[in-house]
């Protein structure tokens, strides 16, 4: 199979073509076949992937434009390989999880052709290729809030569409600018990463570059203060929307800032340590606060997300490999344990019809396995060890405290904000006695929803008691990245910095 | 041996896993058998391995698998029995074999029997994790893991609703759950920078290579390593400021308060210290010792004077569990670990013997509290009379018990010290501890049935519970005899602890002080309680008496110093700040771009000589652009 990240990408694309010719009470079952065979695709992916080589595996080139240096140029590594399955995974229990009843044949071919773009961001090694799929990742998300969402869908999608897309162009004008660059340097046009990963530039280019990613990257994240169109968006957006929009394209975000800003500007990003931790607590104590003001219980879960995503950016500059690999590990912590947590909020609002807290309490009594799942999956989020959560907070923070002792520990006071909206959620929701008559007679969750559960339960375990299969190819291909910024850096301070975050170092502190 | 330490280790786990299968059936009584028989497995193991490393001097390490490994970071599942680990071991499996057993009649009524025991079990397993790890990693595996087993038992009646303080200090169970993990979690902060400290400077986290590796490091290093374990400490063993969780975890069910809130999860804390010893005991950070010396004696004091005026029966032995630890503490800031680790253990013998004495009392009186609705029940529960009144001897210090061994040692070495200001607050506690301790036996067993007048029929526990709960009496009895022989086994590993000359000349004197005090507390509490509840109306509107009921003010104070604060100031981020400023920002910046179209729309009027001017207008423009980047060059 040497085209295998061909197939990953086009399969589920052409399955959702020939969606439109299936009948549309089969075409939950269609999705879910097609969306299986992919996971599956991408899991025989993982067991032929080398994870003691840091390379670049399963290479695809074909030139498009020669002339320019554009090709079809695809290939995973240990950064990439378990974003792509964490992609498949959730597309195909989001399929499996969905409620949606009206228009579902639309709604399965769009959440196909996302996962067709959500594949092709993780594995492009082409800019211009991964820029278009970082575009068309838009507009299936937009369809999905646009079309399916609650009242205020219009605006929300809008705002979705436009922020991120304001931020994306400013990132097309930084790599249009970089290709310049290369061409000037070199001679040639490349848009080939691996080509410009050997490009040395000077440091004032390097920040402007950086800053140009920046916006675009920190708006998807999304990073404070850009972060206000993911509460409405999640507000809106169907469950499949919000799964699919915190598990996966949030994390095109902080992939961006792993794979482009730190081994194409490894100078810059060494200057910017400081300014984005500072945001990176921003984002961990002040939105974990604002969560604790929600009254919604989606909206707890939507900010939460922003704050995690703040230990996640914390970890991506903490320029050793503890911080990084723990920034990815994260990545796919948060990615399933938020795409639990949104489901697990639609199925209460499929029964309810109201995300309120107000209107809850005493939930254990009449729905004891959704509290128990509930419950595994708020300490997954407070990062309890032994669960997935801990692996990658845990890392992120012992990384970064080589940085700044000071900044790690505002940065760990994510260890406590974060438990006191997620218990006072838990407490009004679950807890106290069933005080609404509505919800006296609710029924706990049922075959479909249990069998999308269990499995991201069992994933939260497993990885949270043994990280070791996924943590080792990350390790690898994070080491070697970072001997790589280290190669290039053009300031002898920034390899020194790089090098003294490796080693332990005795002088310290 | 090494499949003795998995089996002392992992018997808890399936207890809790064969309780977990039948959580969602009604009680099955088999379910809290087989975790009681799972538990005994756990103690028996434990207790051979006791016995192999005291006949053997052997230490038995064994390495599961890896965890964590990332660069140069490696975090496995090792487990270490050695003379501190198997200590914690033997008591830890032994009073929860006997709070199982114990369970079985206590819980006998409740629905979620099961679940009760499922959870029971998964705090043994996490317990056992905390002393057993051979590592700091693997250590706070435990520490969370029974942090997450307190808050699902305190919060095990979650169904109960909020009240006002004025009902019940503890809010409700659920209330008590969160603020025991929110708490926890502060000081849990502290323990990690603690362990990143410590990983960063040394290069591993495993006990056997920091430990000889600590000599080479800085005393910054050293003091700010001890100070962030010591935050750690300060959570699950409640020291002050971080108290308030632990009374107010009482609202769990009581066979949860006598094991995870006194005899074993409260005294991690003191583990972690006696564990640490060859850090907590550096010359360089004498300084951090002595401040945990002198905390531990504040707290011994302030919570025992709390305890004076309490009317809750579960929280007058709360307090007391905090006093004593607070000796612990005062015992390992000194130096004497392996005394810290003696009263740790006699402690939890006969506190647990007294909380599961409560229980009986509980049980009988139908969940009353109050002891000012009690009095002469010893004539209907004999036995539980007899236990709690030998677990109030043993705690006041009376010889030949328990407690008076170990905790007239902890008094001998503060004296020996010259701490002489931390003696005498040691002593004068002793005196209060007699006091309260026996103004509550008096008061629930003795003097006028008070109970009478609320139409409360009270009755002995089931017998096979009361003889579940001998062995703890046994012990709480006995356990002071083993000192000497203690003290040989375990200062094999942790450092000994010489008295001075001047010290053991005094022994005698020392003791009789401590006795005195003791005795007088006794005296007293019988001079004012044994005849029955003489109210003064007088005393219980003074201003000492209402600081020290409501607990010195201090969970008010916290409530309105910083929970409130706290929600408010996020209510203002998000109203305010999220919504009035960042996205006002946005939704401004984007209306600009929108209006400045719709606005400029009106240049398509269609009118050729509009379009011209607008064209000389735009070469004007390009002009003056040009002439500026030329001068600018």
């Amino acid at each position: 199979m040497d085209n295998i990240l061909s197939v990953l990408i086009f399969f589920p694309a052409i399955a959702g073509l020939l969606g439109f010719v299936i009948d549309k009470n089969s075409i939950r079952a269609y999705g879910i076949s097609v969306a299986a065979v992919e996971f599956a695709l991408s899991l025989f992916l993982w067991a032929t992937f080398d994870g003691t080589s840091a390379a670049m595996q399963f290479v695809e080139l074909i030139p498009i434009v020669p002339d320019f240096g554009i090709s079809y140029y695809v290939a995973v590594d240990g950064i990439s390989l378990f974003l792509v399955i964490m992609a498949t995974l959730m597309t195909l229990i989001g399929i499996i999880s969905m409620s949606v009843k009206n228009e579902i044949k639309n709604m399965v071919i769009t959440l196909l052709f996302l996962e067709m773009t959500m594949v092709g961001v993780f594995v492009s090694l082409d800019v211009i290729v991964f820029y278009l799929f970082w575009e068309l990742s838009l507009v299936p998300m937009l369809y999905i809030i646009g079309a399916w969402g609650g009242p205020l869908r219009v605006y929300a999608a809008i705002k979705f569409f436009l922020y991120t897309f304001t931020g994306s162009l400013i990132m097309l004008v930084g790599i249009l600018f970089l290709a310049f660059t290369y061409y000037d340097i070199v001679g040639v046009w490349s848009f080939a990463l691996t080509d410009w990963y050997q490009l040395k530039m000077g440091v004032n280019v390097q920040l402007w570059l950086f800053a140009a990613f920046f916006i675009g990257f920190a708006i998807k994240v999304p990073m404070f203060p850009f972060h206000t169109w993911l509460p409405y968006a999640h507000g809106q957006a169907p469950t499949i929307g919000s799964v699919i929009l915190a598990a996966v394209l949030l994390k095109m975000g902080t992939y961006g800032f792993v794979r482009f800003s730190l081994p194409l500007f490894p100078d810059a990003s060494v200057i910017m340590i400081v300014p984005i931790a500072v945001i990176a607590i921003i984002m961990i104590i002040y939105t974990a606060m604002v969560a604790y003001a929600q009254e919604d219980i989606k909206q707890v879960i939507a900010y939460s997300s922003v704050s995690h995503m703040g230990i996640i950016m914390l970890g991506a500059f903490a320029m050793n490999t503890q911080g990084i690999s723990g920034s990815i590990f994260q990545m796919l912590a948060h990615g399933i344990v938020s795409g639990a947590m949104f489901m697990l909020v639609g199925m209460i609002y499929d029964r309810r019809h109201t995300k309120l807290m107000s209107e809850f309490g005493g939930l254990a009594l009449v729905m004891p396995r959704y509290a128990m799942i509930f419950g595994i999956m708020l300490m997954a989020s407070v990062g309890l060890p032994l669960t997935i959560g801990f692996v990658g907070e845990f890392l992120v923070l012992i990384g970064f405290y080589k940085v700044s002792p000071i900044l790690t520990i505002l940065a760990g006071a994510s260890i406590i904000v974060g438990a006191v909206y997620m218990l006072s959620l838990f407490k009004k929701t679950f807890f106290g006695e069933v005080t609404n008559e509505e919800n006296k007679k609710l029924l706990d969750i049922d075959a479909r929803e249990t069998f999308s559960l269990v499995p991201l339960v069992l994933i939260v375990v497993w990885l949270g008691v043994y990280p070791t299969p996924i943590l080792k190819p990350i390790d690898v291909s994070v080491s070697s990245m970072l001997e790589l910024m280290e190669a290039k850096a053009v300031k002898p301070k920034t390899k020194e910095l790089i090098a003294s975050m490796r080693s332990e170092d005795k002088e310290e502190n | 041996m090494e499949n003795l330490v998995y089996i002392a280790l992992f018997a808890p786990f399936v207890s809790s896993l064969f309780a977990l299968m039948f959580v969602m059936v009604p009680k099955q009584t088999f379910v809290g058998i087989v975790a009681s028989l799972l538990l005994f497995i756990s103690f028996l193991a434990s207790a051979t391995l006791a016995y192999h490393i005291a006949m053997t001097n052997e230490v038995i390490h064994v390495t599961m698998m890896d965890w964590i490994v990332v660069g140069d970071l490696s975090i496995p599942f090792g487990f270490v029995a050695d003379h501190v680990s198997v200590t914690m071991m033997v008591v830890v499996s032994l009073v929860s074999t006997v709070v199982h057993i114990y369970s079985i009649g206590y819980m006998d009524h409740d629905r979620s029997f099961n679940r009760f025991f499922s959870y029971l079990s998964a705090f043994v397993f996490s317990m056992m994790v905390l002393v057993m790890s051979d590592n700091f990693a693997g250590l706070f595996i435990g520490w969370e893991g029974v942090g997450v087993c307190s808050w699902l038992l305190i919060g095990f009646w979650y169904h109960k609703k909020d009240v006002t303080r004025d009902i019940n200090p503890s809010i409700s169970p659920s209330w008590a759950a969160n603020e025991a993990f929110i708490m926890n979690r502060i000081a849990d902060l502290g323990m990690l920078v603690g362990i990143f400290i410590i990983f960063w400077n040394t290069g591993s986290l495993q006990y056997d290579e920091v430990f000889p590796k600590l000599a080479e490091l800085s005393p910054v290093v050293l003091i700010t390593a001890a100070i962030a374990l010591f935050i750690g400490a300060m959570g699950k063993s409640a020291q002050f400021p971080l108290h308030t969780w632990l009374t107010d975890a009482m609202e769990g069910p009581t066979p949860v308060s006598a094991l995870i809130h006194a005899a074993t999860m409260v005294t991690a804390g003191v583990f972690l210290v006696i564990r640490a010893n060859p850090l907590f005991g550096m010359e360089e950070v004498a300084g951090v010792s002595y401040f945990i010396a002198s905390l531990g004696t504040f707290v011994a004091f302030f919570a025992a004077s709390m305890a004076l005026v309490n009317r809750d029966l579960k929280r007058i032995i709360a307090f007391s569990t905090l006093s004593q630890l607070g000796y612990m503490f005062a015992a390992a800031g000194l130096g004497a670990y392996w005394i810290a680790l003696f009263h740790l253990a006699a402690h939890a013998f006969f506190k647990a013997l007294l909380f599961l004495g409560a229980g009986n009392v509980m049980h009988a009186m139908h969940d009353e509290l109050d002891i000012f609705k009690m009095g002469a029940l010893r004539k209907k529960m004999r036995w539980t009379w007899l236990y709690m009144g030998l677990a109030s001897f043993a705690l006041a210090g009376i010889p030949p018990l328990a407690g008076f061994f170990s905790k007239d040692a902890i008094i001998e070495s503060a004296f020996n010290e010259g701490s002489l200001i931390l003696w005498a607050m040691l002593v004068i506690t002793a005196g209060m501890t007699a006091f309260y301790s026996f103004r509550q036996v008096f008061l629930t067993f003795h003097g006028d049935a008070r109970y009478k007048e609320f139409g409360i029929h009270p009755h002995e526990m089931y017998t096979y519970v009361l003889i579940g709960m001998s062995p703890l009496a046994i012990l709480a009895a006995i356990a002071g005899f083993g000192k000497d022989w203690f003290e040989g086994f375990i200062t094999n590993l942790l450092p000994e602890y010489e008295m001075s000359e001047h010290t053991h000349h005094l022994a005698s004197i020392l003791g009789a002080i401590v006795l005195a005090f003791a005795v007088g507390g006794i005296l007293l509490a019988a001079f004012k309680y044994i005849k029955g509840l003489k109210r003064s109306e007088k005393t219980e509107n003074s201003f000492i008496y209402r600081l020290l009921s409501n607990q010195y003010y201090i969970p008010q104070l916290y409530a309105e110093m910083i929970s409130k604060p706290y929600a408010e100031l996020s209510s203002i981020f998000w109203k305010s700040i999220d919504m009035k400023i960042v996205d006002a920002t946005v939704d401004a910046i984007a209306n600009v771009v929108y209006k400045s179209g719709d606005g400029s729309r009106k240049m398509q009027s269609g009118n050729l000589s509009n379009y011209l001017a607008w064209m000389v207008f735009g070469a004007v423009a390009l002009l003056i652009a040009a002439l500026i980047s030329s001068a600018i060059g």
